[in-house]
């Protein structure tokens, strides 16, 4: 298997066909060209936090208020966030979908395969923490999106992307 | 740099009395201790409670903030949560939300676990930092008829506002229970009601 580079411009009408409001983010370098179109887009509102797991609690926040936020981090974020995850998102059953690139992945390799442990244990602790996760190896994976949005509202909790190389 | 030491302290009762008064259609985000007194003084069915993510208040409260600009959020925070969380002083600020305002109940102890001190419990002083980071306005307050005098002005002004309350702790601590099995945590219980609520007003 090689991953594919996803086009930002792709990626970004992905977003928007999902019906995002909101972008609550960490920069991640990984998905660097899409954090440049969201930036500049009308349209899409970007909430900057210091933290992953603050950009938890306020994507919840924002699902209350009735947004519809999407979290925006990378790997090392995630093992940031993980008592945010667990006491928000998880105990809160908040339907939070979380795009995570895995920055350093060797795109030839299955991610658990990686040298890097921030990539290799992410899917793993994913799975621990009982939150679905969907690989975007390419293109042809963006209709993940959308449906990480239906799955996360059906199962009244949180669904992971995970962004496989890094963004064109 | 601040010394407390010798700052003088209300009760935590007469600072909730100064809020409660003024609470009308506010989201109150409640944390730790101070949120069962609260839920207390002012039960409300906009009332929500940061339970088991201890310093998630001031980032959940921002997102409903966001989310509501035409509403009044309140957060009451605590002194140990803020500090577990600290950078979110920087993301209110950056997000600056007129309609926040973070208040901080500052005993200088965690409370919850048997009133041990914070780090830097003397000199920590959250209203120069919230300033530092760029809220609208930040004040401090440690005599509740103080503090009464000056709330009203503070909250017509744009936020984000931080106010400090100084606080006497109490001899107390929190002792949790086991969970039964099955059982649906409180927040889960708590937000599609206030959520309900914002969508239909």
């Amino acid at each position: 298997m090689t991953a594919q580079s996803i086009p930002a411009d792709q990626l970004l009408s992905a977003i928007r066909e999902a019906g995002v409001q909101d972008v609550v983010l960490v920069p991640d370098t990984h998905q660097r060209t899409v954090l440049d179109l969201l930036m500049d887009d009308e349209e899409i509102r970007t909430v900057h936090c210091s933290t992953e797991d603050e950009a938890v609690a306020v994507s919840a926040g924002l699902i209350i208020g009735g947004r519809r936020p999407m979290m925006q981090i990378q790997h090392a974020g995630l093992y940031a966030s993980v008592n945010n995850l667990r006491g928000v998102a998880l105990d809160g059953q908040f339907p939070i979908v979380l795009l995570i690139g895995l920055l350093g992945r060797d795109p030839e390799l299955e991610p658990e395969e990686d040298g890097s442990s921030m990539v290799r244990l992410c899917r793993p602790l994913l799975e621990t923490l009982g939150i679905p996760s969907h690989l975007l190896d390419g293109p042809e994976d963006l209709h993940h999106v959308a449906a990480a949005f239906d799955e996360a509202n059906e199962r009244k909790g949180p669904v992971a992307l995970l962004v496989g190389t890094t963004t064109s | 740099m601040t010394d407390n030491t010798e700052v003088q302290r209300m009760s935590l009762d007469a600072a909730l009395d100064v809020l409660a008064r003024r609470r009308e259609q506010q989201v109150v985000v409640g944390t730790m201790t101070a949120n069962g007194a609260w839920r207390q003084k002012s039960p409300h069915d906009l009332n929500l409670a940061c339970i088991g993510f201890m310093g998630g208040a001031s980032t959940l409260g921002l997102g409903v903030a966001l989310s509501q600009p035409e509403r009044d959020v309140w957060v009451i925070d605590g002194d140990g949560s803020l500090m577990m969380q600290l950078g979110s002083l920087g993301t209110i600020a950056g997000a600056a939300p007129a309609n926040l305002v973070h208040f901080v109940i500052h005993n200088g102890v965690y409370e919850t676990s048997g009133s041990q001190p914070l780090p830097s419990q003397q000199q920590v002083d959250f209203a120069q930092m919230a300033e530092g980071a760029g809220y609208a306005q930040t004040a401090s307050f440690g005599d509740a008829e103080e503090f009464d005098s000056a709330i009203d002005e503070l909250l017509a002004s744009e936020g984000p506002t931080l106010i400090q309350l100084y606080t006497r702790p109490a001899d107390r601590f929190y002792s949790a229970r086991p969970t039964p099995p099955g059982t649906t945590p409180a927040l889960a219980r708590m937000w599609p009601p206030v959520a309900e609520a914002l969508a239909t007003e």
